[in-house]
C-alpha cells in the first residue's frame, strides 16, 4: 500500500519536481536561442513538440559522449519557459538520482566544442557542438546557448604568407625583364658595330638631312634664320 | 637629348594623360564634389579649367616644345634671372618622388594580399587567448585595422619612431625598381609603357562602372552626389578647391609636362593636344566620381541594413517576439511600438539601441589615402568575388599611381641629364632611383606614414602656386607676350587666338594671386598645424599638434623650393655683374686676337 502510494506520488510528483528544477534563471540551467527563419530563410522548418524532442535527444547525446559512464536519456533533459523566439531553458538531471542537477560546468563542457568551418572530422568528443548544430541545420550563431561561447578556430599561420609568395613571382618578372633588356640592348650595340663598319658612310648622310615630322627634307636646316632673341640682351 | 624622341604624337599625348590622371582623381575629386553641393560643384570646376587649367597647361608645353629642354635649361633660356623656376620645380618634383611611391608600395601590398581565400582585411584577426577579436580591432574597423596595424603598423604619434616595415619596404623597392624599368631608355620605353597605363585604367573603372551601378545601393550613392546644393556656390571655399583641384589635377609647375613637351618634335600641335588632355582629365574625374559614388551608396546601404539588422536582433531577443514579426522594413515601427506598449523593458535596452540612418552612412565623406585604402577596401569585401575585385582595383591604382610616377621622375631626370653630370642615362636614372628609394625608406618606418602627409600636404601645394605664378609673370611680362605669340606662330603655324592672350596675360595671373594670397590667410589663420594620430587604445584617429621640430622641417620644405628662385636670381645677377667687369679687362685682348 505505501508502497503503492509512493509510487503513485513519484508518478505525479516526479514532473513537479522536475518543473520546479528547471526555471528561468536556474543556476545550472542554460538558454537556448533558435533562429530558424534567420537561418534558413523560405526553408525554414516549423519548430513543434517533435523538434523540441530532437533536441532533448541530442542534449542526451552530447551528454553520453562526454561522459561515456553514465546512460543518459530523454528524460533526464528538462525544458522549460518556451517562448515565440524560440527561446527555452534546459537542465540537465542525473540518471541515477532525479533530484541532482548537473552542474553548469560540466553541461558547457558536454556542449562546447571546437567549431570550425572545415568538413566534420568525426574524431574526438569535442565535435559535438557541430553535431548537435548539424541536427538542426543551424550554426553557431542561430542555435545559441547563452553563456557557452564558442571557441574560435584556430588560426591558420602558413609558413610562407601567401603575400610574400606573389611578390616572389611579381619580382622574380621584373628581374627576367631587366635582365632581357639588358641582354636585348647588348646584342643591339653588338649589331650595330658590325653595321656600322659596313655602311658608315650612308649612315652619316641621312643624319645630316633635317628629318621633320617624319618628312625627309633634302635641305639642310639653316640655323641663320633661327630666332635668337630668346636670350634676352642684358 | 634630342635624338630621344617620343615615336609619334600619340606617345606624348598618352603621356600627359597618364600623367595627369592620377589618384587625385579617384580620390579627391568625389570628395570635393560630395562636400561642395554634388552636381553643383561641376559649375565652378569646369570655369576654373577653362580660365586656369587648359590656358597653363597651353604655356607648359608650349615653352618645353620650344626649348626643347628641361624645366632648369628652358626657364634659363626664357630669362637668366628666373632660372631658380626650373630649380624650383626640379625640388618640389623631387619632393613629390620620395613620397609619392609610397603609395604605390601600399597598392602592391594590398595586391598581394588580395590573393587569399578570405582577404585579410574583411575579418579582425583572434587574439592570442583565442577568445575573441584582437580588441584594436574591435574597437575601429578590421579594415582600419588592417591598414593602420597590419599594412603600416604606426605608431602613436609622429615623435614615436620605429623600425622599418619590412614588408613595406620590400614594396617600395618592387616599386622603384619598376620605375627603373620603365625610364630605363628615356622616353623610348616611357613611350611604350604608357600606352598601357593610359588606358587600362579605363579599362577598370568601365568594369566597375558596371559592378557598381549594378551592386544594391548603390543608387542611394550617386543620387546623394548628383543632387545639387545651389547654395554651397555662395561659399567662396568652394571655387578656391575647383581651382586648387584643377591646378593640382593637371599637374602644372613640376616641369613634367615641361620635360614631356621636350621630346616633341618642334611643328607638333600641342594646341590640340593640351585641350585633348584637359579635357579628357575633367573627364575621368566626373567618371571616377561616379564609380566612387555608386560604391559609396552601396557601402553606405549596406552599413545601414547590417544596422538594422542588429536592432532587428536585439528587439527579437529582447522581447522575445517570434522571428518573422519584425522585418527590416518596419524596424522603426516596432520601435515605437514596443516604446509605447513596454517602456520598462525598452528603457532597459539603454544604450545598446543604435540608431540606423542612412543619410549619415552617406555623409561620411572621406578622402586620400582613406578612401582608397580603408573605405574602398571595406565595399570590395563585401561583394561577391570579392578577391577578383580586389586585385582589379588595386591595379589600377597601381597604374594611376605609376603612370603620375613617371611623370614626377621624368620631371627629375630630364634638366639632369641636360646639364650632363651623367652621360649615360641609365646610369643616371639608377642614381636618382637609388636616392628616392634609400630616402623614400624613412615612410615605410612607423611614423613614416605621419612624414607622408606632411609632405602631402606641404610638400608641393604652396611652392607650386608661387611657381606657377612666377611662371606666368615671366613668360607674358618679362619674355613678353609678343615673343611668345612669335614663337607659337613659329612652331604651330598659326597666331594665338585672343582667347589665350586673355587668359595668360591677364585671367589667369590674377586668379593665381588671388588663389595665393588665400592660401597664405588660411595658413597663418588655421594655426598651429595639425594631423591625425592614429589612437591604438580608441581606435579612431585624433587631432594632434605637430611638435615645433616638424613644425620647422614644414617651414624648410616650403622655403627649400621657393627660395631657388631669388637664391638664383641674386646668383645670376652678381655672376653677371663679375663678368661684366671682367669682360672689360679682357676685350683690348680679345680684339688683337
Amino acid at each position: 500500500m505505501l508502497v503503492r502510494i509512493l509510487v503513485l506520488l513519484y508518478l505525479v510528483g516526479a514532473p513537479a519536481l522536475a518543473q520546479t528544477l528547471c526555471q528561468p534563471n536556474a543556476s545550472n540551467g542554460y538558454r537556448v536561442r533558435i533562429s530558424i527563419k534567420t537561418a534558413l530563410g523560405n526553408q525554414a522548418y516549423e519548430w513543434n513538440e517533435n523538434e523540441m524532442f530532437l533536441f532533448q535527444a541530442t542534449m542526451a547525446f552530447a551528454m553520453r559522449r562526454y561522459y561515456k559512464t553514465e546512460t543518459y536519456n530523454v528524460d533526464n533533459i528538462i525544458v522549460c519557459n518556451q517562448t515565440r523566439r524560440v527561446s527555452f531553458w534546459f537542465v540537465v538531471i542525473s540518471p541515477e538520482n532525479p533530484t541532482m542537477l548537473i552542474p553548469k560546468a560540466d553541461v558547457e563542457k558536454a556542449v562546447s566544442a571546437l567549431t570550425t568551418r572545415l568538413p566534420c572530422r568525426p574524431m574526438s568528443n569535442s565535435m559535438s557542438r557541430h553535431r548537435i548544430n548539424n541536427a538542426f541545420l543551424l550554426t553557431d550563431r542561430t542555435l545559441e546557448f547563452l553563456g557557452i561561447h564558442p571557441t574560435l578556430a584556430e588560426p591558420v599561420n602558413p609558413d610562407t604568407p601567401p603575400w610574400l609568395i606573389v611578390f616572389g613571382v611579381v619580382i622574380g618578372a621584373v628581374f627576367a625583364g631587366i635582365i632581357a633588356l639588358l641582354v636585348s640592348s647588348l646584342l643591339q650595340k653588338r649589331r650595330k658595330e658590325k653595321g656600322m663598319m659596313e655602311d658608315g658612310q650612308d649612315e652619316e648622310d641621312r643624319q645630316m638631312k633635317g628629318v621633320e615630322n617624319g618628312i625627309n627634307l633634302d635641305g639642310i636646316y639653316n640655323r641663320g634664320f633661327t630666332d635668337d632673341d630668346r636670350f634676352t640682351k642684358l | 637629348l634630342i635624338e630621344n624622341k617620343w615615336d609619334n604624337p600619340m606617345q606624348f599625348v598618352l603621356a600627359c594623360v597618364s600623367y595627369a590622371v592620377g589618384l587625385g582623381n579617384v580620390w579627391r575629386f568625389p570628395y570635393l564634389c560630395q562636400m561642395h553641393g554634388g552636381g553643383g560643384f561641376l559649375i565652378p570646376y569646369m570655369l576654373m579649367l577653362v580660365l586656369l587649367g587648359v590656358p597653363l597647361f597651353y604655356m607648359e608645353l608650349a615653352i618645353g616644345q620650344k626649348m626643347r629642354l628641361g624645366s632648369i635649361g628652358a626657364w634659363r633660356a626664357i630669362s637668366p634671372y628666373l632660372g631658380g623656376v626650373g630649380m624650383a620645380s626640379v625640388v618640389t618634383s623631387m619632393y613629390l618622388c620620395l613620397y609619392y611611391n609610397v603609395i604605390n608600395a601600399w597598392s602592391f601590398w594590398y595586391l598581394f594580399h588580395s590573393f587569399q581565400s578570405i582577404l585579410p582585411w574583411a575579418e579582425c584577426p583572434v587574439n592570442s587567448n583565442l577568445t575573441g577579436p584582437v580588441e584594436e580591432c574591435e574597437r575601429a574597423t578590421p579594415t582600419q585595422y588592417f591598414f593602420y596595424r597590419e599594412t603600416l603598423d604606426i605608431s602613436g604619434s609622429i615623435e614615436e619612431n620605429g623600425g622599418i616595415h619590412m614588408g613595406q619596404a620590400l614594396c617600395l623597392l618592387l616599386a622603384w625598381i619598376i620605375v627603373y624599368l620603365f625610364i630605363i631608355k628615356g622616353v623610348k620605353s616611357t613611350g611604350k609603357v604608357v600606352y598601357f597605363t593610359a588606358t587600362f585604367p579605363y579599362l577598370v573603372l568601365i568594369i566597375y562602372l558596371i559592378r557598381g551601378v549594378t551592386l544594391h545601393g548603390s543608387i542611394n550613392g550617386v543620387k546623394y552626389m548628383f543632387t545639387p546644393k545651389m547654395e554651397q556656390l555662395a561659399k567662396p571655399t568652394t571655387w578656391i578647391n575647383a581651382a586648387t583641384q584643377i591646378f593640382f589635377s593637371l599637374g602644372l609647375g613640376f616641369g613634367s609636362l615641361i620635360a614631356f613637351a621636350s621630346y616633341n618634335q618642334y611643328n607638333n600641335n600641342f594646341e590640340k593636344q593640351a585641350i585633348i588632355v584637359s579635357m579628357v582629365n575633367s573627364g575621368t574625374s566626373i567618371f571616377a566620381s561616379i564609380v566612387t559614388f555608386s560604391i559609396y551608396g552601396f557601402k553606405a546601404t549596406f552599413n545601414y541594413e547590417s544596422c538594422l539588422e542588429r536592432v532587428r536582433l536585439l528587439l527579437l531577443n529582447t522581447f522575445d517576439l517570434a522571428e518573422d514579426t519584425i522585418s527590416l522594413e518596419n524596424v522603426n515601427h516596432w520601435i515605437a511600438e514596443l516604446n509605447r506598449t513596454h517602456p520598462e523593458q525598452f528603457a532597459s535596452l539603454g544604450g545598446r539601441l543604435e540608431t540606423c540612418d542612412l543619410e549619415a552612412e552617406l555623409d561620411t565623406a572621406v578622402e586620400g589615402t582613406g578612401l582608397a585604402f580603408i573605405v574602398y577596401s571595406e565595399a570590395i569585401k563585401n561583394m561577391p568575388v570579392s578577391q577578383l575585385w580586389s586585385v582589379l582595383y588595386f591595379i589600377m591604382l597601381l597604374l594611376l599611381g605609376m603612370g603620375s610616377m613617371l611623370g614626377n621622375v621624368i620631371a627629375v631626370i630630364t634638366p639632369l641629364s641636360d646639364l650632363k653630370f651623367i652621360s649615360v642615362l641609365s646610369y643616371l636614372v639608377g642614381l636618382v632611383c637609388l636616392f628616392c628609394l634609400l630616402l623614400g625608406l624613412g615612410f615605410t618606418t612607423r611614423s613614416g606614414n605621419y612624414w607622408f602627409t606632411m609632405f602631402n600636404d606641404y610638400g608641393a601645394t604652396f611652392s607650386l602656386l608661387f611657381i606657377v605664378l612666377i611662371e606666368v609673370i615671366t613668360v607674358c611680362y618679362i619674355y613678353g607676350i609678343k615673343r611668345f605669340e612669335k614663337d607659337v606662330e613659329d612652331m604651330l603655324g598659326h597666331r594665338l587666338n585672343c582667347y589665350w592672350k586673355i587668359m595668360l596675360a591677364g585671367v589667369s595671373p590674377i586668379l593665381l594671386i588671388a588663389l595665393f594670397i588665400f592660401y597664405i590667410v588660411n595658413y597663418i589663420q588655421g594655426g598651429t598645424p595639425t594631423y591625425q594620430a592614429w589612437n591604438k587604445e580608441l581606435g579612431k584617429s585624433v587631432v594632434t599638434e605637430y611638435p615645433p621640430y616638424a613644425q620647422a622641417f614644414i617651414g624648410l620644405l616650403l622655403a627649400s623650393s621657393v627660395c631657388c628662385i631669388p637664391l638664383t636670381a641674386l646668383y645670376t645677377y652678381c655672376k653677371k655683374r663679375n663678368l661684366a667687369s671682367g669682360k672689360r679687362e679682357r676685350t683690348v685682348s680679345t680684339v688683337s686676337a
